[in-house]
C-alpha cells in the first residue's frame, strides 16, 4: 500500500489509515485527514516538501514526514 | 436598590477555525469598548466588546484565536481552549457562537461537535453561504439544526444578512437562562476527544450528505453536472486551483515568491525611510524648541535630549510597523501568504524554523522591530520564539551607517567599488553566520528558548479571495497601537536612563570661552561632558575588556552609547574625538581624528586595519537595540530570551572580534 507522499501530481486516492504513532498524528486527522476521505495532490514544491493536497474542499499543505504516515489506496 | 447585582452581564464568546469568516463576524457585532488584550499570563491576544448598542443587548463579546479543534496543540492553544471553558475575567460563556465556512461544513463542523460534547449552549453561524453556492450546493439551516440539535443561522458576511436572525436567538437563550441558569461545560478528556474524532467526522459526513441539496439553476448546471458523479464537494475552488499552477510551480511559484517579497522589502525599506526622516526632524525641531525655550540647562536637556529623543525612538519605527503590516495583511488576506511559506518551508525546517519565519527574517534586514512583530503569524511557539531570537542577526538598516564609516576608513576614496564588495560580504558573512547560530540554538532550543513543541506544518491554503481593506487596517492599527503602548514605555525608560549616564556628573563643565561663539561652546561643553560622564567611567571600567580587542575605553563608551540605537555610534565616536562640522564634512573630520587616533598612554594607532575589521565583525553579531530588547520581552513575554540575546550574540560577537584582531597581528596585518 502507498503512501500519501507517494502520489504524483494531480493523482487521487482514498485514505486507508493513518499511523497513530506519529507525533502530529492528532493535528493530521483534526483537519481532516480521516479514513475513507478521498485526498487529491495538487502541488508539490521546488523542494518537493510540503505537499499540497484537496481534501474536503479546501487545500491542506503538510510536510512530506507527515503525508508519509497517511496510507492511501 | 436599582442595581441587581445578582445578575452579571452575559457573555458571548466567539470560536471558529482560521478563514471561517470569525473576524467578519466579530466586525458586524461589535460595539463599544473594543480592545485587544492577552490572556493573563501568556502573549497570546484576543478580542474584547460589546455587543453593538443596536442589538438592545447588554453582553460582552469575546473573540478568541482560531481553533480547529477543542483539543490544545500547543501551550498557547491549550490557554485558549481554557479560557473557553471558563475565562479568568468573564467566567463561563453564556453562548458560543461557533462560525463554520458552509463550503467547508465537513470540516469546520468538528469543532461544533466538540463543543456540543462539552455541554456549550451552541449557535452555529453558516458563512460563506454564496461559496458554496458557486460549487452547485444549497442546505436549509432547519436541517442542519434538527441534525445537530442546536441553533443554526445563515450569515452573509458582506450584508450582514442574518444577523438579526443571530440576535433574536441570542435573546431567546438569554431569557430561558434567566429562568433554568448556564448549562456549566464539562470538560472531556484529552484522551476521549482523541478518541471521538475520527467517529465525529463519520457522523459529520452523514449530517453533510443528508442536508447538501444540488442546485440546478442554469447559472449553476455545469458545476453541479461536474460534481454528479459522487456527493462530493471535496473539490476546491477551480479557480484557486487554477491559479496555484502558477503560483505554486516548481520554478515560477519561487521567482514570483521571492519577486513579491523583494517588493515587500523595498517597500518598507525605501517606502517607509521619508516618512521615518520626517518624524526624525518632526521630534528634532522639538527638541530644538526645547532647548531654545528652556536655555541650556539641565531639564532643558532632560526634555531635549532625553525625553523628546527617547518618545522619538519609539515613534521613528511606526512608520515601518504600519507599512510592514498592510503589505502582510494584505498578503495573509488574499490567501497567498499561507502559499509562501508552503514555498519555503524546506530549506528553514532544516534549521528548525517554519516557512513562516521567511517573512519576519527578511524584514529583519530593514528593522528588527517590525520583524519580531511579524512573527506572530507563526503558530508553533518554539519556531515562534527561536525565530524572534535570530531576528537581531540580520544585518538591519541601522548598521549600514557604521558599516559604511568603517568601510570608508578601510578603503581608498578613489576606490568607492571596492567599498561596495566589502558591503556584500559582509552581509553576505551575516546570513551565513546566522544561519549556523540558528542551527545551532535549535539543536539546545528546549535549554535555550525554553520551549519545546512538535514541529510540524499543517497548514491550510485558503480559497484566494480580494482582501478585505476594513479588516486589514484595523489589524494594522491593534498592531501598531500595541507597539507604542507595550513596547514604547521600556525603550522611554531605558534611553532616559542612558541619557542621564552621558550627561552626569559633570553637567556645566568648565570650558574657555574665549574666541568660541555660542554654538561652538555649547559643542564643546557637550563633549567634554561625555568624556567625563558615568557613560565614560563605565568605558573606562570596561577598559580591561577592550584591551584585548586592541581597543581603548573610548571605543567602549561608543560601543555603551550604541544600545540607543547602532547608528548613534558614529555620531557618539564624533563626540568623543573632539569633532565638529556640518553633515557633509563631518564623516571626513571623523575620518581623520580616526586616522591620528593613538591607544590612550601609548604611542600605538587606536583604529587599524585590525580593529576596524574587529568592530565590523563586532557589529555583525551583537546585539545593541535598546527598542529590539524590549520588543523582543514583549513578544516573547518575559525577560528570558532578551538577556539570553544581549549575553550569547554580544558574547559571540567578543569572541568574533578577539579573534579577528589578534588573528590578524599574528599574520602581519597591524
Amino acid at each position: 500500500m502507498k503512501t500519501a507522499a507517494e502520489l504524483h501530481s494531480g493523482e487521487s486516492a482514498i485514505i486507508q489509515s493513518v499511523d497513530p504513532h506519529h507525533p502530529s498524528f492528532r493535528r493530521i486527522i483534526e483537519i481532516g485527514f480521516t479514513p475513507g476521505q478521498e485526498i487529491e495532490l495538487i502541488n508539490k514544491t521546488i523542494f518537493n516538501d510540503p505537499l499540497a493536497f484537496a481534501l474536503r474542499g479546501t487545500m491542506i499543505a503538510i510536510r512530506k514526514d507527515e503525508a508519509k504516515s497517511i496510507k492511501v489506496l | 436598590m436599582s442595581q441587581n447585582i445578582s445578575t452579571p452581564v452575559p457573555t458571548i464568546t466567539l470560536v471558529g477555525p482560521p478563514n471561517s469568516g470569525k473576524t467578519t463576524l466579530l466586525n458586524l457585532l461589535s460595539g463599544a469598548n473594543f480592545k485587544t488584550v492577552n490572556y493573563p499570563g501568556s502573549t497570546i491576544e484576543y478580542n474584547t466588546t460589546k455587543l453593538h448598542r443596536r442589538f438592545h443587548i447588554n453582553a460582552n463579546l469575546l473573540d478568541s484565536p482560531g481553533i480547529i479543534s477543542i483539543i490544545p496543540n500547543s501551550p498557547d492553544e491549550e490557554v485558549t481552549v481554557n479560557s473557553l471553558y471558563k475565562h479568568p475575567k468573564f467566567g463561563v460563556p453564556n453562548i458560543v457562537i461557533a462560525t463554520v465556512d458552509a463550503s467547508q461544513l465537513s470540516r469546520h463542523l468538528l469543532l461544533v461537535k466538540q463543543l456540543l460534547n462539552s455541554n456549550f449552549t451552541v449557535i452555529v453561524a453558516v458563512t460563506m453561504i454564496d461559496i458554496l453556492e458557486k460549487k452547485g450546493y444549497e442546505f436549509c439551516a432547519k436541517d442542519l439544526e434538527k441534525k445537530l440539535n442546536c441553533d443554526v443561522v445563515k450569515i452573509d458576511g458582506r450584508n450582514g444578512k442574518g444577523i438579526g436572525k443571530l440576535i433574536r436567538k441570542i435573546n431567546r437563550i438569554l431569557e430561558i437562562q434567566k429562568e433554568e441558569g448556564i448549562k456549566i461545560p464539562r470538560k472531556v478528556s484529552e484522551k476521549k476527544c482523541e478518541e471521538n474524532i475520527l467517529a465525529q467526522y463519520e457522523e459529520i459526513e452523514k449530517i453533510e450528505k443528508e442536508i447538501l441539496h444540488k442546485t440546478v439553476s442554469d447559472k449553476n448546471l455545469k458545476n453541479a453536472n461536474a460534481n454528479l458523479i459522487v456527493l462530493n464537494q471535496n473539490k476546491p475552488d477551480t479557480f484557486t486551483v487554477k491559479l496555484d499552477k502558477i503560483l505554486l510551480h516548481k520554478y515560477w511559484g519561487l521567482i514570483i515568491f521571492f519577486g513579491m517579497m523583494g517588493l515587500v522589502f523595498t517597500s518598507i525599506f525605501w517606502l517607509a525611510l521619508p516618512v521615518m526622516q520626517l518624524v526624525d526632524e518632526a521630534f528634532a525641531s522639538l527638541a530644538n524648541i526645547a532647548t531654545d525655550t528652556l536655555g541650556y540647562t539641565w531639564y532643558g536637556n532632560l526634555i531635549a535630549n532625553g525625553a523628546i529623543n527617547s518618545v522619538g525612538s519609539v515613534f521613528v519605527f511606526v512608520p515601518q510597523i504600519l507599512i510592514l503590516f498592510l503589505i502582510l495583511g494584505f498578503l495573509e488576506d488574499t490567501g497567498y501568504l499561507a502559499r509562501g511559506a508552503m514555498l519555503i518551508d524546506k530549506p528553514l525546517s532544516k534549521i528548525g524554523l517554519n516557512g513562516r519565519s521567511f517573512v519576519p527574517m527578511l524584514s529583519g534586514f530593514a528593522c528588527a522591530i517590525p520583524a519580531m512583530l511579524a512573527a506572530r503569524t507563526i503558530s508553533n511557539r518554539k519556531e515562534r520564539f527561536l525565530t524572534i531570537f535570530i531576528i537581531p542577526l540580520m544585518s538591519c538598516s541601522a548598521r549600514l551607517p557604521v558599516y559604511a564609516l568603517l568601510i570608508a576608513f578601510l578603503i581608498p576614496q578613489n576606490q568607492a567599488w571596492v567599498g561596495g564588495i566589502v558591503l556584500s560580504l559582509i552581509y553576505l558573512f551575516g546570513i551565513i553566520s546566522s544561519v549556523i547560530i540558528t542551527a545551532i540554538i535549535n539543536k539546545f532550543s528546549s535549554k535555550v528558548i525554553g520551549q519545546k513543541d512538535n514541529s510540524s506544518f499543517i497548514l491550510e491554503l485558503p480559497s484566494y479571495k480580494i482582501p478585505k481593506f476594513g479588516t486589514v487596517a484595523k489589524n494594522t492599527y491593534t498592531s501598531t497601537k500595541q507597539y507604542i503602548t507595550k513596547a514604547g514605555p521600556i525603550i522611554v525608560t531605558f534611553s532616559l536612563i542612558l541619557w542621564m549616564l552621558t550627561y552626569f556628573p559633570n553637567t556645566n563643565p568648565k570650558i574657555d570661552k574665549t574666541n568660541l561663539s555660542e554654538t561652538e561652546f555649547h559643542e564643546a561643553q557637550q563633549m567634554e561632558r561625555i568624556s567625563t560622564s558615568y557613560a565614560a567611567e563605565l568605558g573606562k571600567f570596561i577598559q580591561p575588556a577592550m584591551t584585548p580587542l586592541g581597543m581603548d575605553w573610548r571605543i567602549g563608551v561608543s560601543l555603551i552609547s550604541a544600545f540607543v540605537a547602532r547608528e548613534v555610534f558614529v555620531s557618539s565616536l564624533a563626540l568623543i574625538f573632539k569633532v565638529t562640522g556640518n553633515e557633509e564634512t563631518i564623516r571626513s573630520s571623523i575620518l581623520n581624528a580616526m586616522r591620528q587616533a593613538k591607544i590612550e598612554g601609548t604611542n600605538q594607532k587606536l583604529f587599524t586595519p585590525a580593529t576596524i575589521l574587529g568592530l565590523i565583525i563586532f557589529f555583525v553579531f551583537a546585539m545593541q537595540c535598546l527598542s529590539t530588547i524590549a520588543v523582543s520581552r514583549k513578544e516573547t513575554g518575559s525577560w528570558r530570551i532578551p538577556l539570553l540575546q544581549i549575553l550569547i550574540f554580544s558574547g559571540i560577537a567578543y569572541i568574533a572580534t578577539f579573534i579577528t584582531v589578534n588573528g590578524l597581528r599574528l599574520l602581519g596585518v597591524a
